[in-house]
């Protein structure tokens, strides 16, 4: 290793290592006057201390300085997750709610597996019969079931919720027979949030099922994160008729699962 | 200070002549490396911070969504006092909120969309308002109307449909303002503060006429 070489003063060790003093400042002195001189070798031999040419210091000098590596590791590894930290945070956050919604487990993309169930987006009145249960998609009742976070603590009309899935929300249902306890968890979910609502539902093949037009999820637990993820995810974005409101339509239960129409003027 | 020269002399002479290549290449491998990495560094700082637009927890997207949410229980109640107002002043101002609202929710709901955020936050409503008032025991924002209120409003008939408006929305719209003035404080994106002061404008200017309303129906 020439002394000329940058990183001099990573060797100063090997010529503090001689044995002899020098002031701290000389050693790079003479460091520098020894590259100036490397066609003088004769001057060790002029010394005439034959004993001390064998000394070993050189082989401390080749040691690897690990405080330098360690730093260089530090900031590679820092710098390395920060750019994967960039990386990471540009993919995900230009991630489309599609990718987003195909990334929950178990979820049902209807509009892939099965678009003719849901094509119907007709508005029909009275009861209407569904392929799916509770229906994700197909003809429903004028008025929509009004969905800014509404938790209705009783079974409401497929028609009607139908109709509020295609303005965008999320409707999460669960098993009557659910402890209060679940229901309240699930109701944490909704309350509050704009186009969504919640109802019981009879018959349910899964303990909570929820959905959004095109898009089920049933899973067999109050505590499953997916559901609050499902609902994040899927809340406006599903609209079938993007700009549309969750506001009015109906707000009651009194009728069951029974449709019933609202005036012209409240709903529609 | 010559036995230092000589050390270094007798260095040369005797140090193995092959770690000097390898130790040199991998001197100028760390520095291309650390240049590398550096150079990564700084693309990711630019993406980062140039043209960065507000992310989940800022008080612009939490003003987008809960004042989307306060817009349309605003919505409902200026629909019911469009339908079936007595005064025509009532329903022609509800006509007015309804539409205005309505589309101003679009407005915001497209921020959302621009800043790669979802309609619906991870944080609860309010949050990115500190110092203001906060979400009363059932969830509600400053001046919303309760359910029942709602209700109330939906089955009411004749003089009580225009008393019940006036009421209800000169709360709603002081509740507004206050959001308002809490994302006025904090933010200095244009799209937002030009929305924000015509939001501001135009509800007090509202609420005068309501006032003026509530006065002459006594």
């Amino acid at each position: 290793m020439s002394i000329s070489t940058p990183g001099g003063p990573q060797r100063r060790p090997t010529v503090v290592s001689t044995g002899k003093k020098p002031a701290a400042g000389r050693p790079a002195a003479g460091a520098k006057a020894a590259s100036d001189k490397p066609a003088t070798p004769q001057r060790s031999g002029g010394g005439g201390k034959g004993p001390r040419k064998p000394i070993a210091p050189v082989k401390v000098s080749q040691g690897r300085s690990w405080g330098p590596i360690a730093l260089f590791v530090a900031v590679g590894v820092l710098a390395t997750s920060i750019i994967g930290y960039g990386a990471w945070a540009a993919i995900k956050g230009s991630q489309s709610w599609q990718d987003k919604a195909a990334d929950i487990q178990g979820i049902v993309n209807f509009r892939q597996t099965d678009p003719e169930s849901i094509s119907n987006q007709e508005h029909r009145a009275g009861k209407q019969e569904y392929k799916q249960s509770p229906p994700v998609g197909g003809p429903h009742n004028n008025t929509w079931q009004r969905c800014l976070g509404d938790v209705y603590d009783a079974p409401i009309a497929n028609e009607h919720a139908l109709h509020s899935l295609e303005h965008g929300a999320v409707w999460l249902t669960y098993r009557p027979d659910l402890p209060a306890a679940d229901v309240e968890k699930l109701a944490s979910v909704i309350r509050g949030n704009d186009f969504m609502l919640m109802s019981p539902y009879e018959g349910l093949d899964s303990a909570v099922s929820i959905q959004a037009w095109g898009y089920q999820l049933k899973v067999d637990s109050a505590d499953d994160p997916r559901i609050k993820e499902f609902a994040t995810v899927l809340a406006q974005n599903a609209s079938m008729e993007p700009g549309v409101p969750c506001s009015s339509g109906n707000y009651t239960t009194g009728t069951g699962t029974e449709p019933r129409e609202l005036q012209p003027s409240m709903g529609g | 200070m010559p036995s230092a020269v000589q050390e270094a002399a007798i260095e040369e002479q005797t140090g193995p002549a092959e770690p000097r290549p390898t130790s040199r290449t991998l001197r100028y491998l760390t520095l291309a490396v650390t240049a590398l990495l550096l150079l990564g560094v700084g693309w990711t700082a630019a993406t980062l911070t140039t043209g960065r637009t507000p992310g989940e927890t800022s008080a612009e997207a939490g003003f987008a969504r809960d004042m989307s949410r306060h817009h349309a229980q605003a919505v409902e109640m200026a629909m019911v006092a469009y339908a079936k107002g007595q005064d025509p002043a009532i329903r022609q101002l509800g006509y007015d909120i309804a539409l205005t609202q309505q589309a101003q929710i679009g407005h915001m709901q497209r921020w959302l969309q621009e800043w790669n955020l979802l309609p619906t936050g991870s944080r609860p409503a309010m949050e990115w308002m500190p110092d203001g008032v906060g979400v009363d025991a059932s969830g509600l924002m400053p001046g919303m109307a309760t359910r029942e209120e709602i209700t109330q409003l939906h089955e009411a008939q004749g003089a009580e449909v225009d008393q019940l408006v006036i009421r209800l929305m000169i709360k709603h719209h002081l509740g507004g303002i206050h959001m308002v003035d809490g994302v006025l404080k904090v933010s200095d994106r244009p799209e937002v503060v030009r929305m924000a002061e015509a939001m501001k404008a135009a509800q007090q200017k509202e609420i005068n006429e309501l006032r003026k309303l509530q006065q002459a129906g006594g």
